[in-house]
């Protein structure tokens, strides 16, 4: 059971690591992903906000070798998993 | 005996819980992107599909598996459901989701209602830790067991749209696979018979709230010296939740409707308000 004063420290420590992980997150976060055309060009880092939205319509995949792909831009596709 | 506390916050909520389905239908401009804004780099702190023709936000459960299937950790999607969660807990679920309000809406009709054992509430951990963590990261996004693959709310709301608009437009209609139709229509069967039941035995968001609800900054109040134990609080809730014994309850959706009970000995609190029942410890104190 916890009492008033602990219960707010812990408030106030889930906050914190909120606020930390939201900050790092839309600052500093970011990762490799190769184009579309898999033309040879090299991968293009992507901010996390970024990512939220290519990974919001299933525009990005990791393939066998680990590494992220851009499938499709744009809208989500018909047959979408949703 | 100590009298009823009613502090502001208290008094506020009394307020407004006949106002709860009007605080329900405002958020719904919040997340049906009425100005057409597609804010797809945030994710809302509610169950509303990102693949819905109408919704602001992405889906933070979404998200997470998703960002699960590329191994990559959702820095904002997590902070945000702490943070939320810490603040306000379960209230999210009773007060600001759409899909809960969906199921609300749907409770009105007279149709008569079921109980749920106890137990059903810990499956909502199952689906998160199975469906939104394990299979994405393990089989990735096309495994049929990948959350977004089994969601009723992304059947409903994204699915069904999709289709319409395909008959509309006069194009091939591209149907959802099997599982997910059966999952829909068990969905529109079992909420016309249970109160909110993707809520209370699947949502993997509802889990992750409830997980905070001991320590969230806002919580429900139990006054024991109010309490006449005359159990009305337990006709109140229709989840089944005998709020004088476990006011934080994790099947709590915080509707607050208890907190009309006639003695009122349960109240709206915050950890920052000086109260004699501010939290469980001080209640065992009183006793
Ligand atoms: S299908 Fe369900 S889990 Fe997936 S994005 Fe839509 S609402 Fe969220
Ligand atoms: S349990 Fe899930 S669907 Fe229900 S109100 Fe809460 S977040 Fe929304
Ligand atoms: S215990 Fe009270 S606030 Fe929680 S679900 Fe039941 S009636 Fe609603």
């Amino acid at each position: 059971m916890l009492t008033k004063n602990t219960k707010i420290i812990v408030f106030f420590l889930f906050i914190l690591l909120g606020a930390v992980l939201i900050t790092y997150g839309a600052v500093f976060h970011s990762t490799n992903v190769l184009p579309q055309n898999q033309d040879g060009s090299p991968a293009v880092a992507k901010s996390e906000p970024a990512l939220i939205k290519e990974a919001s319509v299933g525009g990005v995949r990791r393939d066998e070798s680990g590494k992220i792909k851009q499938t499709y831009t744009g809208q989500s596709p018909e047959a979408c998993a949703t | 005996m100590p009298m009823v506390e009613k502090t502001k916050l208290s008094k506020l909520a009394s307020k407004f819980i006949g106002w709860r389905m009007w605080v329900q239908s405002a958020f719904l401009l919040v997340w049906l992107d009425p100005l057409g804004l597609r804010m797809h780099t945030v994710c809302s702190p509610v169950f509303h599909c990102y693949a819905c023709p109408l919704s602001t936000f992405a889906c933070p459960i979404g998200i997470i598996a998703q960002f699960g299937a590329l191994h990559i950790f959702p820095f904002i999607a997590v902070g945000l459901l702490i943070a939320v969660g810490v603040l306000f807990g379960t209230l999210i679920c009773g007060w600001v989701c759409p899909f809960g309000f969906l199921q609300d809406l749907v409770a009105k009709v007279p149709t008569p209602r079921f109980d749920l054992p106890k137990w059903t509430g810990n499956l909502r951990y199952v689906v998160l830790i199975v469906t939104v963590l394990a299979v994405p990261y393990f089989f990735g996004e096309g495994h049929w067991l990948f959350v977004c693959r089994v969601c009723p709310a992304g059947a409903l709301e994204a699915a069904v749209p999709n289709m319409v608009g395909q008959a509309i437009g006069g194009k091939e209609i591209i149907w959802p696979s099997a599982l997910k139709l059966t999952i829909l229509g068990l969905f529109l069967i079992a909420i016309f018979f249970i109160k909110r039941p993707w809520c209370r035995i699947l949502c993997p968001l509802g889990a992750i709230f409830s997980l905070f609800n001991r320590v969230s900054a806002l919580f429900l109040r139990f006054n024991p010296y109010q309490c006449t134990e005359c159990k009305q609080c337990h006709k109140m809730c229709e989840y089944g939740i005998e709020p004088e014994k476990s006011p934080n309850d994790s099947r709590c959706v915080r509707c607050l409707e208890c907190v009309g009970c006639g003695p009122g000995a349960l109240t709206l609190g915050s950890i920052f308000e000086n109260s004699k029942t501010n939290t469980p410890l001080d209640i065992e104190k009183l006793e």
